[in-house]
Parts: structure tokens; C-alpha cells; sequence
């Protein structure tokens, strides 16, 4: 068994995830993980599969391509290699962040710059622009990894004095509260 | 990963609706400091606090960094002084409550708690002594804080131990008469005194306590309000078991935080983590207030008809989303309504809305009782027994905690304007029946045996 990524692009609609589902079956694929999500209309599924030796890469897109394409789905595969598996860990908190405010371009570019400057590893974002100045049609959520060792209390002013620039509200606060809010 | 709701909700309660933790307590045995030796007790408990203490705001600072919920007080409480010290005299006790306040500045707690005595079915010659030097104490400390317990369900009431108190607090009050009796906004006394309470003035570590504790008071009145506005807003229709269901829900998120928080800081401590009281404690902030929820609750003021039975449902529903939520619950867990201390309630006082009467009976449903209520400074030592000994018998019968923290403002009659400043607020001065007047059946003391119902062994 070798390891693929696969991904799944298009216009949501019943069935998608049984046929590439069936596919994989059928070509004696082992699926690991799924991921899949909906933005407004359009699907994204991501899946980790086992493939057998004997099935070259292309011959299995040839499979996926053949029946997904006239469901106006896109696909892509790529070759897992097994040092993806291994991204040194860091020692890090996770933390929620939170904006509200007007929209406009280059929201999420500004503050994920500071993030990324930081080394804080961005694990979730959700983010939701209606457009207009009602905040809560404007909102970012950043579910992120703060490494240990990070500078907290500048990172904190960076992206306060950012979200203020932006005129937006923005909180930054220990995921546990949410947990301890929201989970029994 | 969490919907888009619970994450702004949780936002929403943080950012606009005063969520914090009240205070967090830490407690401290002082029982293995004894000695007969003034020098060496003092210098045995200075230590053992500060030692114990030593980096108790630090890491309630670090503790509020990190997760960014304010620990608005961090406070300590010690064992009761007239045990601790029971050899000593009046005045070797206004020593010890200098050390107190001395320990308490040098690690930057703004109270302690514990300059106490448990007299509830006879006074000992170190209960006398430390109550004797009670009103000196408390005028010549800022943070220490006093309590005395003369009832319980168990034992009766000690109309002895009460008439005593109604004199130290007259003459607390004189002591401190530049300051409007700031001197008796530091006193509490009880019926039924927990031993855990975190909140001041009547915290103190029980003498059924371990060496040292962690107690957290948990608050948000501002929540509760905005939750009912929020649910009132959407469902202008709901009924009174669905508002019951919201403060519920509400009171279940806040001492979750509370708990969170208690814990983190009980294990960067090292110690033990106690109890989580579950209580509403208004500040004198606008948005902090339990007679707001009243009003949001659909009363015109709190002491108008209706506000027992609102406070009842109030209190209830508060407890349990409350004991759902911690594994440890304890203190006084219910709604406060200090008068001076939450600005809605003294307003409500000062339109003549509220008088003492109607805050008497709305103690039978709520924790504590008549506190901070600013009474004309002419009412007499007997009155002032008289309405301490009312309140106790409501705790009594009920099984309940109640207390009294009056102030009979020297020099000031009803209606004129009582100032404590800070956490204490202000009031107007709330007439009181009856007040020179003389009281022959309190002056006749003894004890008033427990009722029946304390017979259930």
C-alpha cells in the first residue's frame, strides 16, 4: 500500500461522497480519513486513502476522473510522502481568535501575516464576509496553536493594534474557556 | 472545533456583560501558629501568611493573562482569630489584627478575612476578647475583616453574643465616624456561617479545614441581566419556567469559567482546590447589578410587590445550573443584595421603593441578608440587636446562612447620604421602625434554644 491524498472540488449536491466512495471501493482503496466541508454552495472533500501497489497513480485518476467529471466535479491525487507525517511538534497552547468588523480586502492576509511571523499555527479558521458594516456578518474565527515559547504579549499587541488600524473588534482567548463553556 | 455561535456567545459574555471571576481565596490554617506569647504568635502567623500567600496575585495575574478573565480580588482568609489566639486580651487581639493587615499589604491582597468568632451557643474568654477589640481593629486596619457567628440551626440563637454585637457595632461606628462607619462595612454577623466563603466580609477558613485552600466566588449579575434582555428581546411572550431555564443555563457557563480558573490557580499554587461559590455579587458598576435583573425580570424596582418571589426564582435557577457545572459547590451560593454596594439596589432605597422590611423577607430566599444597609446613626444598641436577632431567626428556622452587615451612619437620620467608597458604594440611609426606641424583650438574653427540626439525629 502506498499513501494518496485525493481532493474533490465542485458544486455541492446529493451523492458526491458515495461516488468517489464507490470508486475507491471498487479499485480495493482503504480510506483513512475524510474531511469534507460545504462554502455557500460549493463542496470540498479531502481523503487520506491506502491505494494497492499494482494501481498506478494515473490509472486511478483515470477511475476518479471518469466517474466524477460528469458530475462536474474536479479531482486532484498526490503521492503522501512519510515525512509529511512527521512535522517537528511544538510545545503550544491553542487559542481562539476572534474578529468582528466591516469588511474589507485583506483581512484575513493582515492578521494571518502577524500569526505567521509568530509561528502560531493556524489548526481552524472560519471566516464569513456578507459584506457591509454589520459586524456579526463580518466575523473571522481563528482556532490557533501558539507555540510556548512564543513572545504572548506581543503577539497580542500586534494583532490588537492591527485589528484597531482595520476597525476591528477582535478577542483572543484560551480555548479551554470555550471548552469549559460549551462541553460537558 | 466549535459553531460559529457557541465561539461568539462565549465572546459576547466576555466582551460586554462584565464576566469575571469575583475572587479567588485563599485559605489558611492558622491553628498551628498557637502560642501564649503575643511576639511569637504574631510572628508565627505574619510568616506562615505571607509564606503561604507569597505569589498568590502573581499567579491569579498569569492565571487572568492567560485565558484574559479579570480575577477582579484576590483575597485571603485564615482561621478564626478567637481560636487561634484564644489566651489573649483585648489588646494583644488589636495586635494580632495589625499583623493581619500588615501580612495582607506585603502580599498585595486588598482583604482578609477571619478576625473572627464562633459564639453561636456561649462566648470563651477569646471569643470576649477578640470582640472587644473589634471595633478598634477594624478602625485601625484597612483590609481585615471581621465576623461573627451567634446562631445556628443547631445550637439557637445567643441573644447574649447579639446584644454584644449590637454594641461593638454602635461603637464601631463612633470610631470611625469621619468615614460615615466605615468601620462596620468590615463586620459581618451570622446564623449558620459557612466555612468556606470566599467572599468578603464574612470569609474565614473553617476549623474543619485542611493547611490551605483555594475557594473561588464566582459573580456575573451583568450576564444573568443580558441573558433575560437577550432571550426577553427574541420571545417577548416567554414565561417564567423558560426564564427560570436561561438563568439556569447562564449560571452553569459562568462557574465553569469560575472553576477553570480556581483550579489553574490552586495547582500553579500547589494547593488544594475547595469549593466554587456559586453567588451573584453586584459591584457598584452600571451593568453590574442584581436589581438590574429585577427590572429586566419585568419588575419596576426591586421592593416592590413581586420581588421576593422574583428573587426566589432568581436564586434558585442560579444554583442549579450551578451545581451542575462544579464538582464542588459551597460558601454561600445565592444572590447577593448588599444595598450600598449595588448601585440599582441603593437607587431603588433612595426612590423609595425598598425599605428594610421588604429586604428582611427577601432574605428568606437569598444567601446572606441585611447587608450593607446604612441606618440612621441614632438607632440604639437594642434596635440594633433587635433587627440582628430578626434576621438570625430566619436563618435559624430555615437552615439557612444569614447575616447582617448594618452601619448606623454616626451623626447622619434617614434619608441622607451614607459614602464607603470603592466595593462598599454608597447609599442613602434607609429609616428604620422603632429606632431609639427601647427593646426589653432582647434585654433579657440568654439563648434561644434550637428549633425541632435541629433534632434529626
Amino acid at each position: 500500500m502506498k499513501k494518496m491524498i485525493i481532493s474533490v472540488l465542485g458544486k455541492d449536491r446529493p451523492g458526491i461522497i458515495a461516488a468517489v466512495t464507490r470508486i475507491l471501493f471498487e479499485q480495493n482503496c482503504n480510506i483513512e480519513n475524510v474531511s469534507q466541508t460545504i462554502l455557500q454552495n460549493e463542496f470540498s472533500g479531502i481523503f487520506i486513502v491506502g491505494v494497492p501497489k499494482s494501481l498506478s497513480e494515473a490509472d486511478l485518476h483515470r477511475h476518479l476522473d471518469d466517474g466524477l467529471s460528469p458530475m462536474g466535479l474536479h479531482v486532484y491525487e498526490k503521492r503522501l510522502s512519510e515525512a509529511n507525517e512527521s512535522r517537528t511538534a511544538v510545545e503550544s497552547e491553542p487559542f481562539v481568535v476572534t474578529t468582528m468588523g466591516p469588511d474589507r480586502k485583506g483581512l484575513v492576509a493582515a492578521i494571518t501575516a502577524i500569526m505567521a511571523s509568530h509561528r502560531v499555527n493556524v489548526t481552524n479558521l472560519q471566516a464569513v464576509f456578507k459584506g457591509g458594516d454589520d459586524p456579526y456578518a463580518n466575523i473571522m474565527i481563528y482556532e490557533v496553536d501558539i507555540p510556548n515559547d512564543a513572545n504572548h504579549q506581543a503577539l497580542r499587541q500586534e494583532l490588537r493594534e492591527k485589528a484597531l488600524a482595520l476597525s476591528l473588534d477582535i478577542s483572543i482567548q484560551h480555548k479551554l474557556i470555550f471548552e469549559a463553556i460549551n462541553r460537558i | 472545533m466549535f459553531s460559529e455561535r457557541e465561539i461568539l456567545s462565549v465572546v459576547e459574555m466576555l466582551k460586554n456583560e462584565n464576566l469575571d471571576v469575583r475572587a479567588v481565596t485563599l485559605g489558611i490554617n492558622l491553628l498551628d501558629c498557637a502560642s501564649d506569647d503575643i511576639g511569637r504568635f504574631t510572628d508565627n502567623v505574619y510568616a506562615r501568611i505571607t509564606g503561604a500567600a507569597r505569589n498568590l496575585v502573581k499567579e491569579c495575574d498569569e492565571v487572568e493573562d492567560k485565558y484574559g478573565i479579570p480575577v477582579v480580588n484576590k483575597r485571603i482568609s485564615v482561621s478564626p482569630i478567637a481560636v487561634a489566639g484564644a489566651p489573649f486580651n483585648a489588646e494583644q487581639m488589636l495586635i494580632v489584627a495589625k499583623t493581619l493587615n500588615e501580612a495582607a499589604t506585603d502580599v498585595r491582597v486588598d482583604f482578609i478575612g477571619g478576625f473572627s468568632a464562633l459564639v453561636e451557643k456561649g462566648i470563651a474568654r477569646g471569643d470576649r476578647a477578640l470582640i472587644e477589640a473589634m471595633p478598634q481593629a477594624l478602625t485601625d486596619t484597612q483590609r481585615v475583616c471581621a465576623s461573627v457567628n451567634v446562631a445556628s440551626t443547631r445550637a439557637g440563637i445567643n441573644i447574649d453574643a447579639v446584644l454584644l454585637m449590637g454594641k461593638t457595632i454602635k461603637e464601631a461606628a463612633r470610631l470611625t465616624a469621619d468615614r460615615d462607619g466605615l468601620a462596620c462595612a468590615k463586620l459581618c454577623v451570622f446564623a449558620n456561617i459557612p466555612q468556606d466563603i470566599p467572599f468578603m466580609a464574612g470569609a474565614y477558613l473553617g476549623v474543619g479545614e485542611a493547611d490551605a485552600v483555594i475557594n473561588v466566588g464566582v459573580s456575573g449579575p451583568g450576564v444573568v441581566k443580558k441573558a433575560i434582555d437577550r432571550a426577553v428581546g427574541s420571545n417577548p411572550d416567554l414565561n417564567l419556567g423558560q426564564v427560570s431555564e436561561i438563568i439556569k443555563h447562564t449560571a452553569y457557563k459562568v462557574t465553569r469559567i469560575g472553576e477553570l480558573i480556581g483550579r489553574e490557580v490552586a495547582q500553579h499554587l500547589g494547593i488544594k482546590f475547595g469549593v466554587v461559590d456559586l453567588s451573584l455579587a453586584p459591584t457598584p458598576n452600571v451593568g453590574d447589578s442584581v436589581g438590574e435583573i429585577f427590572q429586566s425580570l419585568g419588575l419596576a424596582s426591586i421592593g416592590v410587590p413581586g420581588s421576593t418571589v422574583a428573587l426566589a426564582l432568581l436564586n434558585d435557577a442560579v444554583k442549579k445550573g450551578g451545581a451542575f457545572a462544579s464538582s464542588k459547590v459551597g460558601g454561600l451560593s445565592g444572590a447577593f443584595i448588599p444595598v450600598s454596594e449595588d448601585l440599582n439596589i441603593s437607587q431603588a432605597a433612595a426612590q423609595g421603593h425598598l425599605s428594610i422590611e421588604k429586604l428582611e423577607a427577601m432574605t428568606c430566599v437569598c444567601s446572606v441578608g441585611l447587608d450593607m444597609v446604612a441606618i440612621p446613626g441614632d438607632t440604639s444598641e437594642e434596635t440594633l440587636a433587635a433587627i440582628i436577632a430578626d434576621e438570625m431567626a430566619i436563618g435559624v428556622i430555615n437552615k439557612k446562612t444569614t447575616a447582617t452587615r448594618l452601619i448606623p451612619v454616626p451623626g447622619k437620620k434617614a434619608g441622607d447620604h451614607a459614602f464607603f467608597g470603592g466595593l462598599l458604594g454608597e447609599s442613602i440611609i434607609m429609616p428604620v421602625n422603632n429606632a431609639t426606641g427601647e427593646n426589653r424583650f432582647l434585654r433579657r438574653g440568654g439563648l434561644i434554644p434550637s428549633p425541632i427540626h435541629s433534632l434529626v439525629n
